[in-house]
């Protein structure tokens, strides 16, 4: 497994780095900055890259849009210290997969780089509660709009609470009577879900002012 | 002059415009003197614009420099009564330089439209009533000079002290509207200065000491022992800190981001979970709320054994405000929340019950072996669903940049 760490603060890139190849990860590159970051990407093919919001030279957020448009997409997990939440909701989005704040413990933070490897959603509190507050806006726009955007089911929408109220996966799943997997299913979704209507939303968005040409 | 502008902000001009105005009244003044022959006492009319002239100097001088004690723009009200005082004067001398029949004739006194002088000061430095006082005195002070009595309605006297009138009134409101948008400008960059001061800062102490404490928490927490102690500190200030730098955006007058409220609740034990967006609230209302939010999470740290964590989740789904409380504590057994209440002791009860319920509200409250979680509903009433409406630029216009070819 392929893993590249992001962040300017180079006691954190060593120490993430560190904790990366003793868990038995490669890590192949680290970066400092968000364009080095993407030119490195480019080069190295990580499957994973370990993303901090903060950075000197370009916005988290849009190194996480510039790795999500590239050929074979890294997985992208947001590792931040960040209290900007818009911009974790933003990252998130734009095609990171995964979010947790910088105090997790090692074993959160090992547990989440490998499933996000593995194409899972990870999810903290946090995010569900940013996730959730985003179909809402969404639902609440006009009604033309809101009439194409995306829906939560009464069953994502419960799972997404119970996820943002603290429970564990496995807590879900035996308070709504659901496997694992269904729980985590349930959780993906809403988050593709959103992730599709962001790149439809910039398709139309670009098509509209002429900037791109169907072909 | 600049200067003069700078120190007086938005009355530089009026000052400037009064002084412009009281030179060429007193030139008008000498001219009619002049071209009527110097009236019929022409030593005491040049002496009348003698010391019209001397007055003229001094309030060019006085007027445009205010007294430091005084609130901005405000004048003494020495200089304001000795300025009315010394025109009204000028204009009471007239008889001494002009005969009864020169004021039968239509000849105006010597004093001419230089009168309107301190009607426009009063005006300009204390609003349009004082603007409309000094009109009045000065306007008696004609009228009594040229025998009110038998005066027309429709006589140059009259006609004059209407546009005097007029003259201190519009004045007086036009600087006060004047100094009430300078005001507010005044605030508003203060404001904008003060919020970038802080983004500043807070972004300094983001890339530095919040890093480290976060780093500190960490490998304390592996480490174990004493170190995981002191891990947990730096993980509380870390929280702390963050809380404090963060500056809370302007609402509308009265209102309220709950999620400003509720986000120093975050700690090490105790995540806070909201939506990317303003959830704005009346003042009244939002701390209401954070009060019984603040009263459940002192439940959880009293009742439960330490190392208990807890959620808070707020939501909105533009009726309600939905906030919940969940901790994974070994929950209230059966009856005992029932049993407390009827014993009168009850913070739980009284504290988040009684201020869920002033609000229009309720209050669930569920409980097992594996936690406890309470549940505040509150009405957006007073709000609407209109509420959303103001938020972040949508998706679209703060990502149309650098991805062209690309989609």
């Amino acid at each position: 497994m392929r893993v590249m760490v992001v962040d300017d603060h180079p006691m954190w890139r060593d120490g993430v780095a560190r904790d990366l190849t003793e868990a038995g990860y490669e890590v192949v590159a680290t970066a400092g900055e968000g364009r080095q970051a993407l030119r490195i990407a480019a080069a190295v093919r990580p499957d994973v890259v370990v993303l901090d919001l903060q950075l000197p030279d370009l916005p988290g957020v849009e190194v996480a849009r510039g790795l999500g448009v590239s050929e074979n997409p890294p997985r992208v997990l947001v590792l931040s210290a960040s209290a900007e939440h818009a911009d974790v909701l933003e990252a998130v989005k734009a095609g990171a997969s995964g979010y947790l704040v910088k105090s997790a413990s090692r074993e959160d933070f090992l547990n989440a780089v490998r499933r996000t490897a593995e194409g899972d959603a990870v999810f903290t509190p946090g995010l569900a509660g940013l996730v959730l507050g985003e179909y809402r806006r969404l639902a609440a726009q006009p009604p033309s709009a809101a009439a194409d955007g995306p829906r939560l089911t009464d069953r994502e929408t419960e799972v997404l609470r119970l996820v943002a109220k603290g429970l564990s996966y496995r807590q879900i799943a035996e308070r709504l009577v659901l496997s694992h997997r269904t729980v985590q299913n349930h959780v993906q979704n809403t988050l593709s879900k959103l992730q599709l209507h962001n790149r439809v939303e910039l398709v139309r968005y670009a098509i509209e002012n002429g900037l791109a040409e169907l072909d | 002059m600049a200067e003069m502008g700078g120190e007086m902000g938005i009355e530089g001009p009026f000052w400037r415009a009064i002084a412009v105005f009281r030179i060429a009244s007193l030139a008008y003044a000498a001219v009619l003197l002049v071209r009527a022959g110097g009236y019929s006492h022409p030593v005491a009319a040049w002496a009348v614009i003698a010391v019209m002239a001397v007055w003229t100097a001094v309030t060019v001088v006085a007027y445009p420099v205010v007294h430091p004690a005084a609130p901005p723009a405000r004048h003494g009200w020495p200089l304001l009564v000795a300025d009315l005082a010394v025109t009204a004067g000028c204009l009471l001398a007239t008889p001494l330089a002009q005969t009864r029949a020169d004021a039968l004739a239509g000849t105006i006194p010597v004093t001419a439209t230089w009168v309107a002088g301190p009607v426009l000061a009063w005006g300009v430095s204390r609003g349009r009533r004082a603007g409309a006082v000094a009109a009045a005195v000065m306007s008696g002070a004609d009228l009594w000079l040229r025998g009110v009595p038998g005066a027309d309605v429709a006589s140059i006297p009259v006609n004059g002290a209407v546009l005097l009138f007029m003259a201190g009134v519009v004045v007086g409101h036009v600087a006060q509207l004047a100094r009430r948008a300078e005001e507010r400008m005044q605030r508003a960059v203060e404001l904008e200065a003060i919020g970038r001061e802080r983004e500043r800062l807070a972004r300094g102490i983001h890339d530095s000491v919040l890093q480290v404490l976060a780093l500190v928490q960490r490998r304390g927490a592996e480490i174990g022992g004493e170190a995981a102690e002191l891990g947990r500190l730096a993980g509380e200030q870390e929280a702390a800190l963050r809380a404090l730098v963060q500056a809370p955006a302007l609402r509308g007058e009265g209102s309220l981001d709950l999620r400003e409220l509720l986000r120093p609740y975050g700690t090490a034990r105790v995540t806070v979970s909201a939506p990317a967006t303003p959830l704005v609230l009346p003042a009244e209302t939002a701390r209401e709320v954070r009060a019984a939010v603040g009263a459940a999470l002192d439940n959880v740290s009293r009742h439960c054994p330490d190392g208990t964590r807890a959620w808070v989740l707020v939501e909105e789904d533009g009726q309600t405000v939905v906030v919940s409380v969940r901790d994974d504590g070994q929950g209230i057994p059966e009856g005992r929340l029932e049993q407390a209440e009827a014993d009168g002791r009850m913070g739980v009860a009284r504290s988040i019950r009684g201020r869920v319920a002033d609000l229009g509200g309720t209050v669930t409250i569920t409980s097992s072996e594996t936690g406890t979680e309470i549940e505040l509903t509150v009405p957006l009433a007073r709000q609407g669903p209109g509420s959303l409406a103001r938020q972040a630029p949508g998706p679209l216009e703060r990502r149309a940049s650098g991805r062209r070819k690309r989609v």
